[in-house]
Order: C-alpha cells, then sequence, then structure tokens
C-alpha cells in the first residue's frame, strides 16, 4: 500500500514538473494569444484533474495522518500553481486593456459611426478579456476548492487523533493463550524476512552492501571526529578535576550527550541512505529498518543524557547533585523506560508493516506501557538526594507526585484498555521528557555563560584571547551575547522538535512561521516581527556599513589628500551621521513601517518638541551648523564665554573643549553659534605676543631700544614679516615702560618664546648695566618734637626694624636716591 | 567583534531566506466608492473602498474581481489604482 502510494505520488510528482515546465516555457517562447490561454486552460484543468485525485486520496486514507500531511503539502503546492498559471494572463491583460483605452467607448445613438475594423478590433479584445475572465474565475473556484479540501484535512486529523487517544480497546481479548503463540509465529515471520533478504544481499549484492556500509561509517566517524576535535575538551569530563566549575560541568554534559548522539544518528541515517541509494532496500524491509534505526537512536540519546546528567562514576562531574548509587539506578531505570517505549514502538511498526492480528498489539502495548509505567513509579521511588544527617530524601514533593501521577495514569489507562492513550503518554515522557532535559541543560548553560566573569574563564575564551586583541571585558560582553544566541538557539529547535513529538507536522510548523512572519493587524496599524527584525537588522548592517566606510575615507582617502585633522574630523562626523541618519530610513522602510503613517506622528510630538526640546534642537542644529561652516575644528585653540583651550570633539548636541591645565569642559553647540569664539587658530596659526619689560629711570632708552629690537630680531621663532617692533609704551610709576610685539609663525610656540626673549633680556641688560626696576613706595618719617613717634600698625615689622637699625635704614635711603621723583 | 558579526551574517542570511510577507494596496481614484471582491484562502469578501481611500489586503495572495468585472490575481506586493470602475495593477 505505501509503496503503491510512493509510486502515484512520484507520477503525481512528475506531472507537476512537467506542468511547471510548461507554464515556464510557453509564456517565454511568445506565442500568440490563443496558445496563451490554451495553454493556461489546460494547466488549469490539469490542477483540477490532481485536486479531483487528491480529494479521492483524502477520503481513501483518513486514518493515516502521514499520508494527509503528505496531500495537504501537495495541496498547498497546487495552490500555489494555480496562482501562477492565473498570473501569466496580466501582461496580456494589462496590454489589452492600454488598447481599449487607446480605441475609446463605443459611439452611442446620434454620433457619427466610427469606422469598422475599429469596432471590430474592440470587439475582438472584449471577448479575449471576457475568455480571460472566465479562466481566472474558473481558477478561483479551483483554489477556493483546494482551501476547502485542507481545511477539511485539519479537521480529518484533529478527530485522528481524539480517536486515537480516545478509542478503547478490549483487553481481555488480548490476554488469552493464543497470543503467545501469535507473538511467536509473528517473530518467525520477522526471522524469515529479514534471514532472507540478509542472505539475499550477502549472496548477491555483497559489493553495494560493503560501500553503502563503509560510507555510513565515513560519515558518522567525520562528525564524530570533527566533533571531538572541535569540543574535544567540552565532552570529556576529567576526572582529575577535583571541582569542575559549573559551565564546564554543564557543557561537558550538553557535548557528551549531543556529539555521541549526532554521530550515531548520522551513522544510522547515512546507512540507511545508502542502502536506499543502492537499492538494497526491499519495500518490506524498509520501513522495519527505519522504525528500528529511530528507535535505537533514541534509546542511545536517552541513556547517553541520563548519563551525562548524573556521571555515576564520577561524583564530581555530576550536574544533579544525587548520591552515586541513586545515580546508577536512576540511569539504569531511564534506559530501561526508553528501551521500553522503544521496543513498543517498533513493535508496532511491525505489526502494521505485517498486518498481524490486533490482539498481539493490544497485548505487546499494554505489557509495554505498563512496564514503563511501572519504571516510572520506581524512579518516582528513588530517594536520590541525602538531607544534613547522611539520611536519604526523596525527590523533591512536587515532581514525586508528577512521576506517580503520570505512572498510574499509564498504568491505569493501560489497563482499563485505552492502549493509545497509554501509548501516547509513554512515549511523551520519554522522548520530550528528553528534549525538556536537554532544553533545560542548554538554558543553564546560557545563564552560566552569560554570568559574569564565567565566559572569560572558558576554554574557548582562553583561546579567542589568545589569537585575538579581545580584553576581558569584551569576552565578557561576548559571553552575555553568547548566552541569549544559546538561548534563542535552544528555543528554536527545541520547540519545533517538541510540537513534531506531539503530532504536529513540518508542514505545519513551517505553516505557522509564515503566519508569524506575516502581516500582523492591530487597528489599522499593521507590522510584521519578521519586518521589523529585518528593520532592527539593516539598520545594524547600515550602521557598521557607516563605521567602515568612515574608517575607509578617513583612512584611506583623505589622510591622502594632505588635508588637515579638523576638516577630516568635520568630514568624518558628518559622514556618520548621514550614514546613520540613512541606515536608520533604510531600516523602518525595512520594517514595513509606512513613514508617511509617521508623518502624523511627527506633527503632533514636533509641537511637543518645540516646546520641551527646544534647547536640544537648537544645540543640534548648532552643531550641525558648527559642522557645516567650521568657525573652529578639533585642535583648535579657542577662547569662548570665559573658556579658553583646545578643540577635542565636535559632537551635535557640545563641544567637547580641554583647557590648559586639562580640564574638559563640554559647551553646548548653542552658545558656540549665539556668542563670539575667539580663534586663535583659525586660518593659521600665526599670531602675536607681547611681552612687557620696565627699565629703571635715567638709563639710555634708545640704547634699550636697541638691545631689545636686537633680541627680539635675533629669536629664530620670531617672523620677519611682519617685523617685529618695539614699543616706548610709556613712562610708569617707576619705570620707562616698553613692549616688545613680535609676530609667531605658530601661537601655540609663545611660552618658549618668551622664555628665551627675557632669559635674553635679563642677560643683557645685566651686562649694560640697565637696572630693571621694581615698584617701590617711600616712606617719609617725620619728626615732631614733643611728639611720641605714631608708627602707623599698618607699617610691617621689617620698616620698625629698619627705623632701629641705622646701617640698613641709610641702605634703603641710598637706593632710594636712584629713583627721581 | 567578528564573532558577532558572523553571528550577524548568519542571521542576516537566515531572515532573508525566509522572505518578507507584504500586502497589496488598493486606492480609489474615483469620487463613489467602489467594491472589489477578494477571494483569499478559501473565503470571499466584499471589500469596500470609500472615494479616495486607501485600504491593504490580500498579504498572502489573493484573487480580485474589479468593479468594472476583470479579474486579476495578487500575489501580495501590488498597488491597485481604480479610477472610472477599471483597476490598474501596477
Amino acid at each position: 500500500m505505501r509503496a503503491q502510494f510512493l509510486s502515484s505520488r512520484f507520477r503525481s510528482r512528475l506531472a507537476l514538473a512537467a506542468f511547471l515546465l510548461v507554464a515556464w516555457a510557453v509564456p517565454a517562447l511568445g506565442q500568440g494569444t490563443e496558445s496563451l490561454l490554451d495553454s493556461q486552460r489546460r494547466q488549469i484543468a490539469n490542477v483540477e484533474r490532481m485536486v479531483d485525485t487528491l480529494d479521492k486520496q483524502v477520503d481513501d486514507q483518513s486514518t493515516d495522518d502521514a499520508k494527509l500531511v503528505e496531500v495537504r503539502v501537495e495541496l498547498e503546492r497546487l495552490a500555489r500553481a494555480i496562482f501562477d498559471a492565473s498570473l501569466a494572463f496580466r501582461p496580456r491583460l494589462s496590454e489589452i486593456n492600454t488598447r481599449l483605452e487607446q480605441l475609446g467607448a463605443a459611439r452611442g445613438e446620434g454620433e457619427p459611426a466610427e469606422p469598422d475594423e475599429v469596432s471590430r478590433e474592440r470587439t475582438r479584445l472584449l471577448d479575449e478579456k471576457a475568455s480571460f475572465n472566465v479562466l481566472i474565475g474558473e481558477a478561483e473556484r479551483l483554489s477556493v476548492r483546494i482551501s476547502g479540501v485542507i481545511d477539511e484535512i485539519a479537521q480529518l486529523r484533529r478527530d485522528l487523533f481524539t480517536r486515537t487517544l480516545s478509542r478503547r480497546y478490549d483487553i481481555s481479548a488480548a490476554l488469552n493463550t493464543n497470543v503467545a503463540g501469535e507473538f511467536a509465529a509473528e517473530m518467525t515471520r520477522i526471522y524469515r524476512v529479514v534471514s532472507s533478504w540478509v542472505s539475499f544481499t550477502v549472496q548477491y549484492r555483497l559489493k553495494p552492501l560493503l560501500l553503502a556500509t563503509f560510507l555510513a561509517l565515513v560519515a558518522a566517524l567525520c562528525l564524530l571526529v570533527g566533533g571531538r576535535r572541535l569540543f574535544g575538551d567540552f565532552m570529556k569530563p576529567d576526572p582529575t578535576q577535583e571541582a569542575p566549575t559549573y559551565l564546564g560541568r554543564l557543557s561537558v554534559a550538553l557535548f557528551s550527550t549531543l556529539i555521541p548522539s549526532a554521530s550515531f544518528a548520522m551513522l544510522l541515517a547515512s546507512a540507511y541512505y545508502f542502502l536506499d541509494y543502492f537499492r538494497l532496500l526491499r519495500t518490506d524491509i524498509a520501513p522495519l529498518l527505519f522504525a528500528l534505526f529511530s528507535v535505537v537512536v533514541l534509546v542511545f540519546f536517552v541513556y547517553r543524557l541520563a548519563y551525562s546528567i548524573l556521571a555515576p562514576r564520577m561524583a564530581n562531574w555530576r550536574l544533579l547533585p544525587v548520591h552515586s548509587q541513586a545515580a546508577r539506578r536512576l540511569v539504569a531505570l531511564a534506559g530501561l523506560t526508553a528501551a521500553l517505549t522503544g521496543f513498543d514502538y517498533f513493535m508496532n511498526s511491525v505489526y502494521e508493516l505485517f498486518g498481524s492480528p490486533l490482539s498481539l498489539t493490544v497485548a505487546t502495548s499494554l505489557l509495554g506501557t505498563m512496564g514503563v509505567g511501572l519504571l516510572i513509579l520506581l524512579i518516582g521511588n528513588v530517594k536520590p538526594f541525602s538531607d544534613e544527617e547522611g539520611q536519604a530524601k526523596p525527590w523533591p514533593t512536587k515532581f514525586r507526585y508528577l512521576l506517580f501521577a503520570i505512572g498510574f495514569a499509564i498504568i491505569v489507562s493501560a489497563i482499563l484498555g485505552y492502549i493509545g492513550f497509554a501509548r501516547f503518554l509513554s512515549q511523551q515522557v520519554v522522548v520530550t521528557g528528553a528534549i525538556l532535559a536537554t532544553m533545560y541543560i542548554g538554558v543553564l548553560t546560557a545563564g552560566a555563560v552569560a554570568s559574569e566573569g564565567a565566559f572569560a574563564k572558558s576554554w574557548l575564551a582562553r583561546r579567542l584571547e589568545r589569537y585575538s586583541p579581545f580584553d576581558e571585558t569584551t569576552l565578557d560582553q561576548l559571553g552575555l551575547v553568547t548566552g541569549m544566541v544559546i538561548n534563542v538557539m535552544v528555543v528554536l529547535i527545541g520547540l519545533p522538535l517538541i510540537l513534531l513529538q506531539w503530532g504536529f507536522r513540518w508542514a505545519d510548523l513551517t505553516a505557522w512561521g509564515y503566519r508569524i512572519a506575516g502581516q500582523i493587524q492591530i487597528g489599522s496599524l499593521s507590522f510584521s516581527i519578521i519586518g521589523i527584525l529585518t528593520g532592527i537588522l539593516v539598520f545594524v548592517l547600515g550602521y557598521f556599513f557607516t563605521r567602515w566606510f568612515q574608517a575607509w575615507l578617513d583612512g584611506s582617502v583623505m589622510s591622502r589628500s594632505r588635508m588637515d585633522s579638523g576638516v577630516r574630523n568635520s568630514i568624518r562626523t558628518g559622514v556618520g551621521y548621514v550614514g546613520l541618519v540613512i541606515a536608520a530610513l533604510i531600516g523602518v522602510s525595512a520594517a514595513g513601517i509606512n513613514l508617511s503613517n509617521l508623518a502624523l506622528v511627527a506633527g503632533a510630538l514636533s509641537l511637543g518638541i518645540g516646546f520641551g526640546l527646544q534647547n536640544i534642537v537648537s544645540n543640534f542644529v548648532s552643531g550641525l551648523i558648527l559642522l557645516a561652516e567650521r568657525p573652529f575644528k578639533a585642535g583648535d585653540w579657542i577662547v569662548a564665554g570665559g573658556v579658553s583651550g583646545t578643540v577635542r570633539k565636535i559632537s551635535v548636541r557640545a563641544t567637547e573643549i580641554e583647557t590648559f591645565q586639562r580640564q574638559t569642559v563640554i559647551l553646548p553647540n548653542s552658545e558656540l553659534i549665539n556668542a563670539a569664539v575667539g580663534n586663535w587658530t583659525h586660518k593659521n596659526k600665526l599670531g602675536r605676543m607681547e611681552l612687557p619689560v620696565g627699565v629703571a629711570y635715567g638709563s639710555d632708552v634708545r640704547r634699550v631700544h636697541q638691545i631689545l629690537m636686537e633680541i627680539a630680531t635675533g629669536h629664530p621663532l620670531v617672523l620677519k614679516n611682519p617685523e617685529p617692533f618695539v614699543l616706548f609704551a610709556g613712562f610708569g610709576e617707576s619705570s620707562l615702560d616698553f613692549e616688545i610685539r613680535v609676530y609667531l609663525s605658530d601661537i601655540l610656540t609663545q611660552l618658549s618664546v618668551q622664555n628665551d626673549i627675557r632669559f635674553a633680556i635679563v642677560d643683557a641688560f645685566a651686562a649694560e648695566g640697565i637696572e630693571i626696576p621694581f615698584p617701590q613706595r617711600d616712606l617719609h618719617v617725620r619728626t615732631v618734637v614733643n611728639q611720641p613717634v605714631q608708627v602707623p600698625q599698618e607699617a610691617t615689622s621689617s620698616e620698625s626694624e629698619a627705623a632701629d637699625d641705622p646701617a640698613a635704614a641709610t641702605k634703603r635711603r641710598r637706593r632710594r636716591k636712584l629713583d627721581p621723583e | 567583534m567578528k564573532p558577532m558579526k558572523n553571528i550577524l551574517t548568519t542571521a542576516a542570511a537566515l531572515l532573508l531566506s525566509g522572505g518578507m510577507a507584504m500586502a497589496a494596496s488598493a486606492v480609489n481614484r474615483d469620487s463613489e466608492p467602489r467594491t472589489l471582491v477578494v477571494t483569499e484562502g478559501g473565503s470571499q469578501s466584499e471589500l469596500v473602498i470609500g472615494s479616495g481611500e486607501t485600504v491593504e489586503f490580500c498579504s498572502t495572495g489573493c484573487f480580485v474581481t474589479m468593479p468594472n468585472g476583470d479579474r486579476e490575481v495578487l500575489t501580495g506586493s501590488e498597488t491597485i489604482e481604480i479610477s472610472g470602475g477599471r483597476g490598474r495593477v501596477q
């Protein structure tokens, strides 16, 4: 029956392929309209025939879930085909419509008659269009019908599932003595079939058999060796390690389950594939082998999982803190449960294949499910933990009762004859339990990786650290990202697996996926999750592209064009903002959000923004002006609002200025635009520096002028043009004031130039005997007879000392004489 | 950064391969309301579009009957402009 179905499916696929080929080829050949109409008509009729066949299949196979799903997939493909077939009319239809418009409407009564050709052509076009419309209507009807059949299939499958679970078998018939005899007879049959296949294959097809086995082994070895090389450190628990980290234990548990299981599954899958490829599988052997292989893989996986979680031989690598004896027992029980469920499943497929009596199926399933129920009760009864006094402690109460409830439910439903339900339950316990356990380990691993500092200590991070310039903080952040990615992967892989277990089919899941990815309507607002994710992704890509473009422009293009760093910085920043805005716009439109919808929101918000964010907006606009107009650039020495310093960075809101004391001042851009800004290094760095110096009254001022001029012109950093100027600035209180004014090519060097000139002045004045005076104040001491000397309180002690000490007083007076008053 | 970039590229490839679903839109340029008959996924419905209105419909592909009786198939990304009862697909 299966073979028959396969071949019929194959035929229908062939027909579909041929018809798709025709669909593609016919318009491409550019034949006349007549043939377009004919070919589409033929296609639609073809599809209709196929739908008829499939519809009949649905009625015939209404008890076989897998076949119903296959029919559904086929129907969905047909629905798309019928769609494409009607789509082929569109170019011709629009051609006809344009032509009809050019011809204009038919003239009515009383108007001059139009030429015969015109009305003929109009009639011809209208006829053609009408026949197109008829065909498209046909296609529409067909697509509605296909949808109806698909709905029917969904309903049938729902009923089927309920029926399987709620069907009650008569177990008394299954428990008579004949069953043992029937079982033995069935076993003999299986043995005969298998042995005849083996002997035939070994005798006549030995070479392909060996080749298939060899290829399967190679494929499995590739996965195993590759997995060991990649995750070798994770896979094997190191018995010498006293206290492995939590993350280490988790990853060992995960990978020592997944890698060997995947390799083993690969071995069997490729063995099956190659046996099939070399046509070694007979139609009776193939399903048998398939069931056997899937059961073996499942049992192997469950056993490995239990073994790696409980690690009965290595207490310090155990994920659950159970004691060793309980660990051993639990691993054995879990393995047995899986094996028994697998056995039941396998025997069931065997009976189905050989058309065995129902009593045999019922008996096997009854025993199998009751065994599973008992094993689950036993697992619930294990006392794996120990309390403070070392006494054995049972599972947590809730978990224990859950296990008991499941075990009893399986046994009771089996005894009552609800074999389907008992089988479903026991299979779910094993398979869903195993998947959930794996997912849970995955989630725990993600949490452990994301926890602070854990990733940086792991083996992968150490390797990364060796080969890349990542520091510990980056690695930690990478750990966070990795944790999130692991979580997403766990859900993306685990959830479909569980749903597949629960009777959903792959086609259902993909259909859901498309529905989720599609439009979600909330009121008049519609969006799609995939669209939003795509938008975010496009934005991130655009952002990275902008960064890369910025770096390229700055590093490769502008650095060669001898631009100064300020301009480069402006262009860089500008390009960065433009890129960001473009990326955001593209992201928004990729997310499927209509920008015109945003206009309303923007309009409402702009009022609020106008008031509330006035400052920010004004700073923002000022920032853009600063970048465009460039009154100063990064590296300039500016004076603005009492702040003097070097511009470090012009951002969009504020500008960073570093004063010469290395204090960073953040100046809002609007202040730089609205107020006067002094820039010492705007177009060039040329600047004038003044240096006042005073000489004592009585000095030779012309000589002083000459000396100062020589010193100024003699300095190498002082510009010759504009030439230095020495100003006789005035007659000060205690000195004749001069001022040296020199121009420097770089105003930033003024401090060292000042130093040099001052040293030179002191040296030159000392050599010439010219004195630089300091401000002095004369103190007149008047002595009035008969009155004691009143020393004012403000007078310093030195002055009173001077009064006491005649020698010092004379010295002072003598010096004072030098000052002409 | 490199592993992150790799992850991003993979995600991008996955997402783009998933394809994007869009809706078709119809705009009525006539002065009176127009009715489209839309058959999508086995159900037929009438879509009344007021004068000057734009509506979005048909996200997965559908059959449409225009006000003047012309039939069209939409894949779900087109824009229909209705003027004088005639629908023009763009």
